[in-house]
């Protein structure tokens, strides 16, 4: 079942390539049932696994490691949400991409990603996870590219870098655990001693994990990719890869630094930055989907908030562990559905500039009901699911802000309280923006009026309303949905003891309140004040100067430390030369001193060694006249000069002949001349030994391979 | 033995070649490759049924004779190079139609091969010590095939560092023949116990130091780039897998089979090789993102990998001798594909430098895709075989411990994300930036080299996914 679920999106991304350009409705059709089956069968496992009987499989002996798979609750639900996002994405692809490029390798890279992300939330432990977590970096990498301009160009380059960078520290953390527990299974993880050894491997471990989730400070890529990826891939970044690099914090922080005081205050720390800048880059953001994708930045913060407060209540952390995860799921949702709003903007417009886009919406219900039920879900309005998730971590967050009773606990809650008013002020900038401000440009505002019903197909309409149905769902009935997934997923934080609360008391909706009062006091007094001007719109407030990337990484990692290992190989390189140089001229010198005793032997030799030459020389000159051509090094001109020509003549002829039926194959089209040369080659090879050759091909890879296993070492 | 036989094929095959007179390119392209072939059924066939038999060619004394027998690790080796040559023969055919002295390349190129079978199946340090030397000799004109200026100059350079690498090997090897009769290649070493430890460990650092020249240890590392010159069958077979592997199977033989583990386990000797190689991992990363020539860039990325090998042997564990031996065999396999395709670039267009090669996937795209996997392979990106063996390394480095694998295991890791960096800055441009001055016409390889190339990433794709078990066979040796 397990090897079903990972394997069939690689097999649907190889009939995709197969398919290629030249079957488009194929292709499509492909991609389409391929997910619908990945989700019909992920369904399955869910419903198993919820019945209590998750699926476990392991497969020993793949990068000379051994595999293990576990699909229990928490796994096989995440698993159901990527295949379901999958699908929904792949409904909107069909009219997003209608005038992209390379939309078989956009697919082929698609399916892979899901492949990396299936097997990445099916393992159990940390060496399976990291491997299919690597797939899925290098897999989405052409997501990011796949616009292939200059700006996505260089996003991508940072997306690749976070990720090799994250990837190989991460590897160095399991090594360096491994050595210490002599296991990576999640259920070991727990087992590990609280040594500054096992501390060390954890948190070079988490670095991955943190970059991938987009953490600060290593979110730099965030920001910059989400915008420049098509939309569907955009959704699926934001919703999905995000919540990969999530779980591995879930595994290490519950696992190795189960109860650490150090390390929850430390990722208290982390979580309430990102949060808070994500949420602030957000309302300065005059982008659409970089708001979007700042707010995805903000949005883990709170997942991590959550996280952390679970880490410091230790074992009574099952409400803000629920909350965390309720929270990822929430998002996921949320963003898949705000993103593929956004894209349907985008597809119409051609543009993601607020500026420009003031107006958009107005007239398109459809288009404004999906949009407001998602900026509703993100801003915490009670009833939408983005209340229940950040309820519960708010709830866990002040409990232990009444445990520990210290000031600066207390501002933490503070500070949680204003980045959510932050998430209703910057959603509802958008909001307000796209549906209810006039373009001051007369013709856009005409333009985008008179688009009527036919800016979105049918299917897109399919999509974006499925993805909208679960806000109001999972908001109005919390405890059916969101509890029993928490419940779900507890045991594999190793927490259990959650009740659920009382999402509609006063206390609850009292800080619900608070939040939006924030948020609209920003927008009103912030926003509208500061941040836009009548004739201009919307401003670009931001101090470049305050770019992480461009003010630190890039001149540190792509000038500052290749130039000082350079400098040091460029020193260090003549070395070796003098070495070799030194070597050749100590053996000149002792040759020079034996040259004087060999001397009279060595012209002996000369003379001896002349005379049979000549003798030699009389042979060859006797053989080379018998045997006309056959000094080949001499007749090597020669044979260039006629045969060659010979050669080319039949080559000719062969090409014509082939001309000649490629015509009466194809009688109407004429064959191009250039397709001839390069046939040329080809047939006089496909006459002669191309069969052979494949044949025998065949027969050495087999041979070795078969060699290799059976030869007794 | 039967490897010894197996291996006059190729030796008399190619020498043999301008003697009997063939008159046309393709005439020659068939005998040529009919050789190669026949003498790989051969290699095959020998290691699955022929029984292992000593044969000794000739004696000097009782301490110097050229003895022939087939052990594990040598028969790795044979499999390594009995199914990697005729490909690369193959792929010869196609690139040196238009080369001048084709004739002489490919007497050369065959002899080569039995040459290498012989150091296989070398039975002691100073049969293994000939054939090293033989080697070296029999290549040099194939490194100096172009004629030109750079050509001859790289083969002097060629010749200064292999000569003067192997006399350190020398002295290693009278040292030791002498001290264990004959020093025979038995596992667990060959050097009795009552030997002098001092003068022993000298000898070990001299022979890691001198074989280590042909697998271009730092400071012996320059020929390697300079030799990039030579066309690229030779860069790609010699100058990736036979040649400089024989480096690392001579230092294997010298630290499993001739010294022992325990000799320098723990000493200054150990410390030497491990900070040399360690250091060179990392300084052929750094001049490999340096490099804008393609060939030359894989040539310093070649160093560096040599470099994972050596210094998983300098461990002197179990574990870090498996794992060197299986990065050696997984590396010939990408790095094969890898030159593979830099040469097909550079014949089909001309282009030497990366940053003419923008855009190029949309005129070569069987190339670049073939390059890609065994970039990615290169990188280490999960589960293809550059991330096995070199996982394997490092967990078998921290095993050990100690301040000196940890440094190297600190040197592996930022040399793979070096890795990353210079496969990636050709890999991205080429396949997502649009193409730079050059032709729209599709360049892509011809059939004998495709075929080629697609038969070694097979194999690649096997052996990735294969390899538990080809890790568990290598830890049977």
């Amino acid at each position: 079942m397990i090897y079903a679920l990972i394997l069939w999106p690689l097999m649907v991304s190889l009939a995709v390539k197969l398919a290629g350009k030249q079957h488009k409705t194929a292709r499509d059709a492909c991609v389409l049932a391929g997910c619908l089956v990945q989700t019909l069968l992920s369904a399955w496992t869910l419903w198993r696994a919820y019945n209590g009987e998750p699926v476990v499989s392991s497969l020993p002996g793949i990068c000379g490691m051994t595999l293990t798979f576990r699909a229990d609750g928490f796994r096989s639900l995440y698993v159901f949400v990527a295949s379901f996002m999958w699908l929904e994405t792949a409904l909107l692809s069909r009219q997003y991409f209608a005038h992209y490029h390379n939309r078989t390798r956009y697919y082929f890279f698609n399916l892979l990603t899901l492949c990396g992300v299936t097997g990445m939330f099916l393992a159990d432990d940390l060496f399976t996870a990291f491997i299919f977590f690597e797939i899925m970096s290098m897999a989405s990498y052409p997501w990011v590219a796949h616009e292939e301009t200059p700006e996505a160009m260089r996003a991508a380059a940072t997306y690749l870098g976070v990720a090799v960078l994250g990837g190989m520290v991460t590897l160095m953390g399991m090594l360096l655990l491994y050595r210490q527990t002599g296991s990576l299974a999640y259920e070991a993880l727990g087992g590990a001693p609280h040594s500054l050894k096992v501390y060390t491997a954890g948190g070079l471990i988490l670095f991955g994990f943190f970059a991938k989730a987009g953490a600060f400070p290593l979110h730099i890529w965030l920001p910059k990719a989400h915008p420049v990826a098509p939309a569907p891939a955009s959704a699926l970044l934001s919703g999905m890869l995000t919540k990969a690099g999530v779980l591995g914090i879930l595994a290490v922080s519950f696992g190795i630094f189960r109860g650490s005081y150090v390390y929850g205050c430390i990722l208290l720390f982390i979580a309430l930055v990102t949060m808070l800048l994500g949420a602030v880059l957000g309302v300065f953001s005059g982008n659409l989907k970089r708001t979007l994708a700042c707010s995805s930045m903000s949005q883990i913060g709170y997942i991590l908030t959550g996280v952390a407060a679970a880490v410091l209540l230790k074992d009574e952390g099952a409400l803000p562990a629920a909350g965390a995860v309720t929270h990822m799921l929430n998002h996921s949702v949320l963003k898949l559905l705000l993103f593929m709003t956004a894209g349907a903007v985008y597809m119409n417009a051609h543009t993601l500039d607020l500026n420009r886009l003031r107006g958009y919406g107005r007239k398109k219900p459809f288009l404004h009901a999906c949009w407001l039920l998602g900026a509703l879900g993100l801003a915490g309005v009670p009833g939408f699911n983005g209340y229940a998730s950040k309820t519960m971590i708010h709830e866990g967050l002040v409990e232990w802000v009444n445990e520990s009773g210290s000031f600066a606990f207390r501002l933490c809650e503070w500070v949680f309280l204003f980045a959510a008013g932050l998430t209703a002020a910057y959603m509802l900038k958008t909001y307000i923006c796209l549906f209810w401000q006039k373009n001051p440009d007369e013709t856009l505002s005409q333009k985008y009026d008179s688009e009527g019903r036919g800016y979105l197909s049918v299917r897109s309409r399919i999509a974006l309303a499925v993805s909208a149905l679960p806000i109001p769902a999972l908001g109005l009935w919390p405890d059916r949905f969101l509890g029993r997934a928490a419940r779900m997923s507890l045991p594999f934080l190793g927490l259990e003891g959650f009740h659920g609360i009382e999402l509609f008391s006063l206390e609850n909706l009292k800080g619900g309140l608070i939040t939006l009062t924030i948020g609209t006091l920003v927008y009103l007094l912030f926003v509208r004040k500061k941040l836009y001007k009548t004739p201009e719109g919307y401003l670009d407030r931001w101090p470049a100067k305050l770019d992480l990337e461009e003010s630190l990484y890039r001149p540190l990692f792509c000038r500052l430390l290749p130039d000082m290992l350079y400098a040091v190989c460029a020193f260090l390189a003549p070395l070796g030369d003098c070495a070799a140089k030194a070597f050749a001229r100590a053996l000149q010198a002792a040759a020079g001193f034996i040259e004087g005793l060999g001397d009279l032997a060595a012209r002996a030799g000369a003379a001896l060694l002349a005379l049979a030459s000549r003798l030699l020389d009389g042979v060859t000159d006797g053989l080379v006249l018998i045997v006309k051509e056959s000094a080949f090094v001499d007749h090597a001109s020669d044979m260039r000069g006629e045969d060659a020509g010979g050669a080319d003549m039949r080559l000719r002829k062969i090409g014509l002949r082939h001309q000649r039926r490629l015509s009466r194959l194809r009688p109407h089209v004429r064959p191009d001349p250039r397709e001839v040369t390069d046939l040329r080659y080809g047939s006089y090879f496909t006459n002669t030994v191309t069969f052979g050759l494949i044949v025998c091909t065949l027969g050495i890879v087999f041979a070795f391979v078969y060699v290799f296993l059976r030869m007794e070492m | 033995m039967y490897i010894a036989l197996t291996a006059l094929l190729p030796l008399l095959g190619g020498a043999l070649m301008p003697v009997i007179g063939l008159k046309t390119e393709r005439a020659r392209d068939i005998y040529t490759e009919a050789v190669t072939v026949l003498a790989s059924i051969g290699v095959f066939a020998v290691l699955l049924f022929a029984p292992a038999k000593e044969l000794t060619l000739f004696k000097l004394n009782q301490n110097f004779a050229c003895v022939f027998r087939m052990d594990g690790m040598g028969r790795l080796f044979a499999l390594l190079v009995a199914a990697l040559w005729p490909f690369a023969s193959l792929y010869a055919f196609e690139y040196m139609r238009h080369a001048e002295r084709t004739g002489n390349f490919f007497a050369f190129y065959t002899i080569a091969y039995g040459v290498t079978l012989l150091i296989a199946c070398a039975g002691n340090l100073f049969t293994l010590y000939i054939f090293y030397e033989c080697l070296t000799v029999v290549t040099l004109p194939l490194v100096e095939h172009e004629w030109n200026k750079e050509a001859f100059r790289a083969g002097r350079a060629y010749l200064m560092y292999l000569i003067g690498g192997a006399t350190l090997g020398f002295a290693a090897m009278i040292i030791t023949s002498c001290a264990s009769g004959g020093a025979a290649f038995t596992p667990g070493g060959a050097v009795p116990g009552g030997a002098d430890a001092g003068l022993m460990r000298l000898a070990f650092v001299l022979a890691f130091m001198g074989f280590g020249a042909k697998a271009a240890l730092f400071p012996l590392c320059g020929w390697l780039p300079k030799a990039s010159v030579a066309p690229t069958p030779v860069t790609a077979l010699l100058h990736a897998v036979a040649v400089v592997n024989a480096g690392v199977f001579s230092v294997a033989r010298c630290a499993g089979y001739v010294f022992g583990f325990e000799l320098a386990q723990g000493t200054w000797a150990q410390c030497v090789p491990m900070a040399l190689s360690a250091f060179t991992v990392l300084y052929g990363a750094v001049r490999a993102v340096r490099e804008i020539h393609l060939k030359r860039r894989l040539a310093w990325s070649t160093v560096s990998n040599l470099s994972y090998m050596l210094f998983a042997l300098s461990l002197l564990t179990k574990d870090g001798f498996a794992a060197g031996i299986t990065h050696m065999v997984f590396h010939s396999l990408m790095k094969i594909v890898l030159f593979f395709c830099a040469g097909a670039i550079m014949v089909k267009t001309g282009k030497k430098d990366i940053h003419e090669m923008r855009g190029l996937a949309k005129r070569m795209p069987f190339t670049l895709a073939a390059f890609a996997v065994a970039g990615l392979a290169l990188t280490g990106v999960p589960p293809l075989a550059g991330f096995t063996s070199k996982y394997l390394i490092i967990t078998a480095a921290l095993q050990r411990g100690g301040l000196w694998a940890v440094a190297g295991c600190v040197s592996l890791i930022i040399s793979a994300v070096l890795t990353a960096v210079y496969i990636f800055t050709f890999l991205v441009p080429a396949f997502y930036a649009p193409e730079t001055g050059g032709g729209e016409e599709r360049a892509d390889m011809g059939m004998p080299m495709k075929i080629s190339t697609a038969a070694i990433c097979l194999m690649l794709i096997a052996v990735s996914l294969l390899s538990g078990d080809a890790v568990r066979l290598i830890r049977g040796l």
